[in-house]
């Protein structure tokens, strides 16, 4: 058996215990996939919005949080972090709309990351509970009274919420609309096996006491929103998710946005791992999952990404050495002999790979009834499956190599 | 808590260790099935090999004409040149079990069976030689320059092979078999690099030659 082999069959056993695990894990708890606790108390509850350059969506953010339904929400706190656009301007007219509901403070200076703006804005924050949600995102009406339940457990320190895409005009905005059902349906997964490791910034609310604590986000992660999942799981606090619970937000349109997107939540990923590398195999599920599978990510799509460059630029320079040698030798450049339709028993392998995973995402994506959208088509999941994933460990490098030159600004 | 947890992780390693084996057991039949293939072929061949062996011993008692001998070296060397090209496809697909490997190799011993075989012939039947295409090559090796040679040198053998028919005996054969009997016909060559050809064994070709000018070297 030669390495590429053992590489293939590693990486296809790598494939079938994860997707095992998650197929398991919702097996044996598929009535509870939905469900949420009644509400026994209701929460003083204040949510903040970072705001930087966000004039187009921050009025329908602040309209659909006003529409929220949830009686105990005290302030909606707009944090303007010294925006260029008209942001300030748009959101003031809501404070005076709404006054003592809406409240919209400035950044002393721009902090230049949402963390910066997030912190500011909880120090405003006087209630039992915090929420954040982007200036981009639009939560349901019911979204907050779907999370609240959760909070009568008191070791409970967050609660997150579905986050699927709201603009879908464009096919990466498609392709990005199936990521996040998978991501959600995924992420439900991980609350059952208490290894929630992000609570998006879309829609999250946390317990202030426990906020306070651990001194709220990193202004230094690019992703603070991993980072403080993570500091609560550290400090013994349980994440939960609240399925109906759905928050819509705007992705990205554009490829280079996008990429911008994915190196900023793979640079996070990276600060994270390093600042909790100490808690390997240690600290519960922290330790003993969600640190090792998030190392085990950037393993297997490095290495892999790495083999499968080998393999394509042997293949390329074969082929363009074959045929330079018969130009040279006035022979065919192709043949039928060149054609090789045998397969090998490794096909077996990745097909049952693909086609495992290929259910596991038409599965994650009939989870989610949406009236408002049509339903993904098979030529768009189609795409997702078999190149839309595939660019994964090509920015991979890229987050890597910012990271490894220090550029970790947003 | 974690203890709680620990079952699915289990029971996900079990399913996996269960659905993994499985495959690979399936997989290795899948290529032994091949290999079964290959071997009912090589059987087969095995018994022409002993017959054309027989007939060229008797040939040394009894005239039997050169034209039957011809034939049988010449439709001999065809049937295992194709039985090459599947055994080929195969070893370049089969990936869990080195099987086909010793396959190849026994596949070599016979065509250096038949080498000697056309040699004998050639002595035989001088006046109604055949032209005899030896093709010597790095069967394992990882050199790209090496492997691109190999296939455009199997190009041009099968355009000459299918210019000349049944005129031509063509005997591929991998020089890292480490066949005793091979490394001694080849000490009588001066082969200073793999591939090559050797024409009608005389000629040594190492560099990449089109059909007309390996033709140039038929007498």
């Amino acid at each position: 058996m030669d390495f590429i082999t053992i590489v293939f069959l590693l990486y296809s056993f790598i494939a079938f215990y994860f997707l095992f695990l998650f197929i398991l894990t919702y097996i044996q708890n598929k009535k509870e996939f939905f469900s949420v606790p009644s509400i026994t108390k209701e929460y003083s509850l204040s949510i903040v919005v970072p705001c930087f350059n966000g004039a187009e969506h921050i009025e329908d953010t602040i309209k659909g949080l006003l529409n929220l339904n949830y009686k105990q929400l005290k302030k909606i706190i707009i944090v303007d972090d010294c925006s260029t656009d008209d942001s300030y301007a748009i959101a003031k007219k809501f404070e005076k709309k709404y006054p003592g509901k809406v409240v919209v403070v400035q950044t002393p200076k721009n902090t230049g990351c949402s963390a910066g703006a997030k912190n500011y804005g909880a120090k405003f924050v006087k209630t039992e509970l915090i929420g954040f949600t982007d200036d981009d995102s639009h939560p349901e009406k019911d979204s907050v009274n779907h999370i609240i339940g959760f909070f009568d457990d008191e070791k409970v320190g967050a609660v997150t919420s579905t986050v699927l895409v709201k603009n879908r005009d464009n096919f990466i905005l498609k392709l990005q609309s199936i990521e996040y059902k998978v991501i959600k349906f995924s992420r439900k997964l991980l609350e059952f096996l208490d290894s929630i490791y992000v609570t998006p910034g879309p829609l999250a609310i946390y317990r202030k006491s426990v906020f306070d604590r651990v001194n709220g986000f990193d202004e230094k992660n690019l992703t603070e929103d991993i980072e403080i999942t993570w500091h609560l799981q550290y400090q013994g606090y349980k994440i939960k998710m609240a399925v109906p619970s759905r928050v819509y937000s705007v992705a990205p349109s554009k490829v280079k946005e996008w990429i911008n997107q994915r190196n900023r939540w793979n640079i996070g990923g990276l600060q994270t791992i390093n600042k909790y590398k100490g808690t390997f195999l240690k600290k519960g599920m922290l330790g003993n999952f969600v640190l090792p599978f998030f190392v085990l990510s950037w393993l297997v799509g490095l290495f892999g990404i790495f083999i499968l460059g080998y393999r394509v630029f042997r293949t390329v320079a074969l082929k363009y050495l074959s045929a330079s040698y018969s130009v040279q030798a006035q022979t065919a450049v192709l043949s039928l002999s060149d054609i090789n339709l045998t397969i090998s028993a490794l096909v077996f392998f990745g097909l049952s790979v693909f086609f495992l995973s290929l259910f596991y995402t038409i599965f994650a994506l009939s989870n989610v009834k949406e009236k408002q959208y049509k339903r993904e088509n098979f030529f768009t999941v189609g795409f997702y499956m078999l190149f839309y994933l595939l660019a994964y460990p090509v920015i991979l490098i890229i987050s890597l190599y910012k990271f490894l030159k220090g550029d970790t600004k947003w | 808590m974690l203890q709680n947890k620990k079952r699915v992780f289990l029971e996900a390693l079990l399913l996996t260790l269960l659905v993994f084996l499985l495959g690979m057991l399936v997989g290795v039949l899948f290529e032994e099935k091949r290999v079964d293939v290959i071997k009912e072929y090589y059987i087969q061949s095995e018994v022409s090999l002993m017959d054309i062996f027989a007939l060229n011993n008797f040939a040394n008692l009894k005239d039997v004409g050169c034209d039957n001998l011809r034939n049988s070296n010449v439709d001999f060397a065809d049937r295992i040149y194709e039985e090459a090209k599947l055994l080929d496809r195969y070893e370049k697909s089969g990936r869990l079990t080195d099987d086909m490997n010793l396959q190849h190799k026994k596949y070599d011993v016979m065509r250096t069976f038949l080498w000697i075989n056309t040699m004998k012939y050639n002595e035989l039947c001088e006046e109604k030689r055949t032209h005899t295409i030896v093709y010597l090559y790095d069967y394992s090796t990882k050199d790209l320059s090496i492997k691109a040679t190999n296939s455009v040198w199997s190009k041009i053998l099968e355009d000459l092979k299918e210019k000349y028919g049944h005129d031509i005996i063509l005997i591929p054969i991998a020089i890292d078999s480490n066949l005793v009997s091979l490394n001694s016909i080849l000490e009588n060559f001066e082969i200073e690099k793999y591939p090559a050809l050797i024409v009608d064994n005389k000629y040594v070709i190492e560099e990449l030659s089109s059909v007309e000018e390996i033709e140039e070297y038929f007498e």
